[in-house]
């Protein structure tokens, strides 16, 4: 599903963030991303998302070369990856229906099309008596279950996720990486970036460690 | 919002008094180009009642001609009036006697022949207002294509507000821009969103803007008739028209509501594009 072939990034005339890396990830897996922070797990998310090429080496993404990817095509990719950050990035002045069915209208499907669906997600994370209100009316966690909801309304086949417990308390960070891993057996490959090593012992999944832009993939 | 309701004020308002002027002009040269003055100057040896008879039974018989009537010498004093003052005796002074004909459409009169056969009466001459009406048009073509040259700059000004607009609405929403890239979003859904968000405004602000137009020139027929007395109320109508705007007007200003929104919408569709492209 993915494939990097000694794949360097630098910004500019910087340094390398990340330093030939090579590996795959097969459909259906789970990975934590971990290191510490500025070890370039995020410039590593933003290359699985086809927002940054590299400046060395080959990625292999659903079987095409990104380096040899238009626009277009780029887009069309992008629509099977779905991303949740951090600090959410909600649109404001959207509900939280509106929100998570963002993606969809993307897609241009109608709302009529799309609103069962929507509503039956929201219910799904908890969030069905929420449906009308705006993101400023959400709690932290609440904010997160839609950010969620809106990366995987779409079926994406690959779901990334951005530190997506960093503004949450412990237990609702649980919770959530039940909600990944419940998402994980449906079938969604899923990458997340967190540096909350307590929490990742209660899952047994592989770690891909970076640490002064290299890799190292543990416990696959 | 509000620079959009400016806008579409100042246009409905330069818009109306172009339909104003225009409707006037078109009313007052059709009036006077339906109606040819005959004058007869008192010439010695020459009796001006018999030569007045003349003259209308000439008239009366040509063609294209409805009506012709001598205005009588007391009303002929009196459109001296404005000219010479009240109180003075004119008896002694020769004044002209006016034959006024008026003709069955403001075209299409055999005028030449007409004026052909009044100029055989000694003293008698033939006015068709032509120059008259040459001059009106005149000033009313003018007036017209400034008041278009108005609204194209207000257009232009329109166009370059919504640009700046839209470029810092575009800046302080990067983040937004980019939650859309990253879900999958296209430019061109991009653009899409912005450009329906803007029409949304367009159509808020060009209405307000209409409405408070139309109500100006509402307002504005009020104060007229009212701070003005009966007498200058008449000869400001006569001369400039009402300041009804009339079916004609209303719908003009009333298209102002679509033309702007579509302007703000296709603009800050536009501007959306060309930063995107810039900035991807």
């Amino acid at each position: 599903m993915i494939r990097f072939e000694n794949v360097g990034l630098a910004y500019g005339n910087e340094p390398e963030v990340l330093k030939n890396l090579s590996f795959s990830i097969k459909p259906g897996s789970f990975h934590f991303l971990t290191g510490p922070s500025g070890a370039g797990k995020t410039s590593l998310l933003r290359l699985f998302l086809l927002s940054l090429r590299p400046t060395t080496g080959k990625i292999t993404m659903f079987g095409e070369k990104v380096s040899r990817l238009n626009q277009d095509r780029l887009l069309q990719l992008r629509r099977h990856i779905g991303i949740v950050f951090q600090e959410f990035r909600l649109l404001d002045h959207l509900t939280t229906f509106e929100n998570v069915a963002l993606p969809l209208r993307v897609l241009g499907q109608s709302e009529s099309e799309y609103a069962s669906n929507v509503k039956e997600l929201l219910e799904w994370v908890g969030l069905g008596e929420r449906i009308d209100a705006h993101p400023p009316l959400l709690s932290g966690g609440e904010k997160q279950r839609a950010a969620i909801a809106r990366a995987v309304i779409g079926r994406p086949d690959i779901l990334l996720a951005d530190e997506p417990t960093g503004n949450v308390d412990p237990e609702l960070a649980e919770r959530l990486l039940h909600l990944f891993a419940e998402l994980n057996r449906m079938g969604t490959t899923i990458i997340i970036a967190t540096h909350e090593l307590p929490l990742l012992d209660k899952f047994k999944y592989p770690r891909m460690q970076l640490s002064n832009g290299r890799l190292k993939i543990d416990g696959s | 919002m509000l620079l959009i309701t400016i806008m579409t004020f100042l246009s409905g308002v330069t818009l109306g008094a172009v339909v104003l002027v225009q409707k006037s002009a078109i009313a007052w040269s059709s009036e006077v180009g339906r109606e040819v003055t005959i004058q007869i100057r008192p010439i010695e040896g020459e009796v001006m009642q018999s030569n007045v008879r003349t003259a209308i039974t000439l008239a009366n018989s040509a063609a294209g001609v409805s009506k012709a009537f001598a205005l009588s010498l007391d009303e002929s004093e009196e459109l001296l009036i404005p000219w010479l003052g009240e109180g003075l005796d004119l008896s002694a002074l020769p004044v002209p006697r006016l034959i006024i004909v008026e003709l069955d459409r403001a075209d299409a009169q055999d005028i030449a022949q007409l004026k052909a056969s009044i100029e055989t009466i000694a003293g008698a001459s033939l006015n068709t207002h032509a120059a008259w009406r040459q001059q009106l048009n005149t000033m009313a073509g003018t007036f017209v294509i400034s008041g278009l040259l108005v609204l194209f700059l207000i257009a232009s000004a329109t166009v370059l507000a919504i640009i700046f607009a839209t470029r810092g609405t575009m800046s302080s929403n990067r983040a937004i821009v980019d939650v859309l890239h990253f879900i999958g979003a296209s430019n061109s859904f991009i653009a899409g969103e912005f450009q329906g968000r803007f029409l949304r405004i367009g159509l808020r602000g060009s209405i307000a803007g209409a409405v408070a137009s139309l109500l100006f020139f509402f307002g504005a027929g009020i104060a007229v008739s009212s701070i003005l007395p009966d007498q200058s109320g008449a000869q400001l109508g006569a001369l400039f028209g009402t300041f009804s705007l009339g079916f004609e007007g209303i719908i003009a200003v009333s298209l102002l509501v679509p033309a702007i929104s579509a302007l703000t919408a296709v603009t800050s569709r536009l501007t959306v594009q060309s930063f995107l492209r810039n900035t991807s």
